[in-house]
């Protein structure tokens, strides 16, 4: 909305702005202004430290060899996989459950058990993951003596993303228009055949979104990690139990200069940072390519 | 069995923070030599070494302190086995104090800054300890651990030896309630006392040995720490070894304080570094391989312990330790 | 047309397929007609509830030791001692075994995470709505798509990344330069006498809350961006006709139209400031069992708490510590639940009176 100024004397009997309005309209978008300084500006000097401490010493055996000690030295490569190897896990155990939640959700559930059963996600997504991963360590790690692992992670992680996978895909089969659905039932189409066809590939970009989201937390996530999966120098195994693996997000927190005062240590927790900030990026990025492809085939 | 079995192995260890960096140094050279176990390492904190072993998620648990009676009673298969002997340094932040100059302190005046009752450098009880030495007169920074830590064990059990009534018995432990001082930081692992001491001027703290190359690098200075006769001694060889030589008879589950041992050259902080291992293994190549690591350790593992400023445990204590080892079983 | 529903006998007997067949025969049924998806949708529609379920049953079983033991008074203490874990025989209270000397409190956890949530919304509430307006009211479209881009990149930062940030980088500039000279220059008012005083370390109540800030802002702006874009043209430009500048038409009309989903935002930031942990954990200075004396001093919150003291609990033999904490995690949890029920009403209501029909926020 262009600002409507007015111009002195340019219709003739308009009166002039009164000075105090002027001031009082410069000082309020000047705040603004400074408003959005205050936000760009951080994340620009988080952006940019998170990359400038990383680059200039980053050497290719972080993201080739695996830590030694306590980030004696080595590299990332142990934690990289680890992250790779949970990421693929939630996407696996988090995706299926969620997708199936907001497929009943959007397409069956009827009275009393919708609102429920979605109260009960959207509940699960107000939990802090510092509480779950608590539930995790006490009864999965402990009591039930799996130790750390791939699966009290990935189970802990999955309850963390189901919410966002699961709204996700409810909204996104909420926005298909019902005219497909109809048009099926009037083609003599199958519910079930018209669903998984027509109506769920319709959605799949939003669904693809949402986990893009899940991703990004998944991957972003540390309290929950440190009790359920450990941490390993090591690579990870696909043993379930009893095999601790080690993810970036330890490594920053860990190897960070308030933690740890060796130098390649620091340098290893600079380097995790910066493999996590490109990740972030890149996910960003595919959801940006996914909107833009879903506009241009929508309609 | 004093060589691991053929197949491939992972050993997990965590714990102590200061005794990471031996452990750091072992696992690559256990691995050269014995190419088929890699030993995964983390630091953490000794009670988080203790509670690892105890929950079964570690197979080694490494801890400055020793298993409490509790522990003991609890985790009936745990046992705590003496790798090494570490010292405590009391370390600060004071610019205007040369670094050739050491501090002299002791368990009294440790005591009361830590308690609240002396809140500046130039207090009348540190000066009189250190005449010639010129002291600012800035409120003294408290630093310590907030992770349940074995040198929080040491150092408090320091305190308590030279000063129980200004540092009660009550306050000795991996985790205490300490005093609370305006600014006062809880750093988190050893790591973390180096660097919080490093940016906070005037502070104080205590952190092992095996950071004295970093304490250095770092400008902080080094405390001359008062023991039981009254000298005030730095933890090296000569005093760490004249300090364990007042401990003759450590008991068959190696669980002894060797805090404020007699002797004129004594070091008071000193300890036994213990791997707090699980004497029922889930499978008997683990057990062995286990078995065979701790035996090297205690026997050529001895060549590391320079680096990290520790000594190697006296000849009685290896027997028992072995002893302990023994028990291991898959 | 192709027969592809099963054939049915009408009679049972020899004449029927084996079992197996017609047990496949009805799974095709199922899911061609689409039952098989409604099953499995069911089966795993559920699972999150039964999560919940769980996580609620396992926190209070194993919070109800130490419940039993402090009572209510847990939440008025501010003591934390682990007890003489040395000792040979542990106390007992109220049937349950504790370390003796042990106690822990709740009030300065409690006290120290609504006050770093609370100066993270100071900060990112008008920092945000300013943005907001910015973006959508002056800035040409393709700033506005590279804004959106940073708020994005900002949104999905690991939160440990923005505490290192927080303790590498603004931990020292707090410490040196904002810290002293707020300390210094602020009247000597007894309400300001928090920003007075001993200027820290950078670690501390006040870096906490700007590291939250940084986590609040993106879930604030994005939502008032979107709200606001959604305003209808209509009454913004009747305001024009009536004369007001478009400072008044945003202040005036577009906000209060936008009121509730705003509000709604805020309250989301604020649980999701409530429930972080590791950014605030590297940068609160740790000290537990006591209340910062002002803006720049260490402090502790109950997430942090959690993170710092959970893998060292069973030291204590006696459990007592382990389930201290899980009372310290259903506190939390029942806090952020609030604040996040009350944000979904207050978005909820406004997005069905603000938004054209049809689309759902």
């Amino acid at each position: 909305m262009a600002a409507h100024r007015q111009t002195a004397g340019s219709l003739g009997q308009i009166p002039s702005v009164p000075i105090r309005r002027r001031v009082g309209n410069a000082l309020f978008w000047g705040a603004c202004f400074l408003a959005l300084l205050l936000v760009v500006g951080p994340t620009l000097w988080l952006i940019i430290t998170t990359i400038g401490k990383a680059l200039p010493h980053f050497h290719w055996t972080a993201v080739s060899s695996d830590t030694v000690g306590a980030g004696t030295a080595g590299g990332l490569l142990n934690a990289i996989l680890g992250t790779l190897v949970l990421t693929v896990g939630v996407l696996i155990v988090s995706g299926t459950i969620s997708i199936l939640t907001g497929l009943y959700l959007s397409e069956f559930s009827r009275g009393r058990s919708r609102p429920l059963l979605r109260g009960a996600y959207e509940v699960l997504a107000g939990i802090p993951s510092i509480v779950l991963g608590y539930v995790g360590y006490v009864v999965l790690v402990v009591q039930f003596h799996w130790g750390y692992g791939l699966l009290p992670a990935v189970l802990v992680l999955s309850v963390i993303t189901i919410p966002y996978i699961a709204k996700a895909t409810e909204s996104s089969l909420a926005q298909v228009p019902s005219s497909y659905r109809e048009g099926a039932e009037a083609l003599g189409i199958s519910q079930g055949w018209a669903l998984r066809k027509i109506v769920i590939k319709s959605a799949i970009p939003g669904i693809i979104t949402g986990m893009l989201v899940a991703l990004a937390i998944a991957v972003g996530e540390t309290a929950p990690l440190l009790f359920t999966a450990g941490w390993s120098t090591t690579n990870p195994s696909f043993a379930l139990t009893h095999s601790p693996l080690g993810f970036l997000t330890y490594a920053v927190w860990e190897f960070s200069p308030s933690n740890s005062p060796i130098n390649s240590a620091n340098q290893l927790s600079y380097d995790a940072g910066l493999i996590l900030l490109v990740f972030v990026l890149l996910l960003i990025l595919i959801g940006r390519l996914i909107a833009a492809r879903s506009r241009r085939y929508a309609e | 069995m004093t060589t691991p079995a053929s197949g491939s192995q992972t050993i997990s260890e965590t714990g102590s923070s200061l005794m990471a960096p031996l452990f750091a140094l072992w696992g690559p050279a256990y691995h050269s030599q014995f190419s088929q176990v890699t030993l995964s390492t983390a630091s953490s904190s000794s009670g988080v070494g203790i509670s690892s072993a105890a929950a079964g998620t570690t197979d080694i648990g490494a801890s400055d302190a020793y298993l409490s009676p509790a522990d003991m009673a609890k985790y009936t298969t745990l046992e705590n086995i003496p790798l090494a002997v570490a010292a405590l340094m009391v370390v600060y932040n004071l610019p205007s104090v040369p670094a050739s100059t050491n501090l002299k302190l002791n368990g009294t005046v440790l005591a009361k800054i830590y308690s609240g009752k002396i809140t500046k450098w130039n207090d009348p009880a540190i000066t009189a300890l250190n005449p010639g030495v010129t002291l600012p007169s800035a409120s003294i920074v408290l630093v310590h651990r907030a992770d349940s830590s074995g040198s929080t064990f040491l150092f408090t059990s320091y305190m308590n030896a030279q000063d129980p009534t200004d540092w009660s018995s009550s306050l000795i432990g991996t985790t205490v309630a300490w005093p609370k001082q305006p600014g006062e930081i809880g750093a988190t692992g050893s790591g973390g006392i180096v660097s919080s001491v490093k940016t906070t001027p005037d502070s104080i703290s205590y952190v092992g040995v095996s950071y004295l190359s970093k304490v250095t690098a770092a400008k902080e200075g080094e405390a001359a720490v008062g023991n039981a006769s009254g000298s005030f001694v730095l933890p090296n060889t000569a005093t760490i070894d004249a300090a364990l030589s007042a401990f003759t008879s450590t008991p068959a589950n190696e669980a002894i304080s060797l805090i404020n041992g007699s002797g004129a050259q004594a070091y008071p902080i000193i300890n036994y570094e213990y791997a707090i291992v699980n004497t029922s293994q889930s499978s008997t190549t683990l057990a062995q391989d286990l078995q065979a690591f701790l035996y090297w350790a205690v026997t050529s593992g001895t060549t590391q312990l320079a680096s990290v400023n520790f000594q190697p445990l006296p000849a009685s204590v290896v027997t028992l330790s072995e002893a302990q080892i023994a028990k291991i079983s898959g | 047309m192709t027969a592809s529903a099963p054939v049915v006998r009408p009679e049972g007997g020899a004449g029927q397929d084996p079992l197996p067949r017609r047990a496949v025969a009805a799974l095709r049924a199922g899911i061609r007609n689409g039952q098989a998806l409604r099953w499995t949708g069911a089966v795993g529609a559920v699972i999150p509830a039964l999560a919940l379920a769980f996580v609620l049953v396992v926190l209070v079983i194993k919070g109800w030791p130490a419940f039993r033991i402090d009572g209510w008074s847990f939440f008025s203490s501010k003591a934390w001692s682990q007890g003489n874990q040395y000792a040979l025989k542990p106390e007992i209270k109220n049937g349950y075994e504790l370390p003796p000397g042990a106690a822990y409190g709740a009030l300065p956890l409690i006290v120290g995470t609504l006050a770093t949530s609370l100066i993270a919304l100071i900060i990112a509430v008008p920092v945000s709505v300013g943005t907001a307006l910015a973006i959508v009211e002056r800035l040409p479209r393709r700033l506005a798509y590279a804004v959106g881009l940073f708020l994005e990149v900002l949104a999905g930062m690991p939160s440990v990344i923005i505490g290192l940030f927080g303790a590498v980088t603004l931990g020292p500039i707090v410490a040196h330069d904002i810290a002293p000279y707020v300390a210094r220059n602020v009247p000597d008012v007894p309400v300001l006498s928090y920003f007075a005083g001993k200027t820290g370390s950078g670690y501390g109540l006040l870096t906490s809350g700007l590291v939250l800030s940084l986590m609040v802002i993106p879930i604030i702006a994005a939502t008032t961006r979107d709200l606001v874009r959604q305003v209808p043209i209509l009454p913004r430009e009747g305001a024009l006709a009536l004369g007001m500048s478009d400072a008044q038409t945003a202040r005036r009309v577009t906000l209060p139209w936008v009121g509730a989903g705003i509000v709604g935002s805020v309250v989301l930031g604020l649980g999701r400031a409530l429930g972080e942990t590791i950014a605030v954990a590297m940068v609160c200075g740790a000290s537990f069992g006591s209340f910062p004396s002002n803006l720049y001093d260490t402090m502790i919150t109950a997430a942090a708490a959690i993170v710092l003291t959970l893998e060292a609990a069973l030291t204590d033999a006696t459990g007592y510590a382990l389930s201290v904490l899980a009372e310290i995690g259903l506190v939390l949890m029942v806090i952020t639940l609030l604040t996040n029920i009350g944000a979904r009403l207050l978005v909820r209501r406004v997005s069905s009176t603000a938004l054209p029909v049809g689309a759902g926020i």
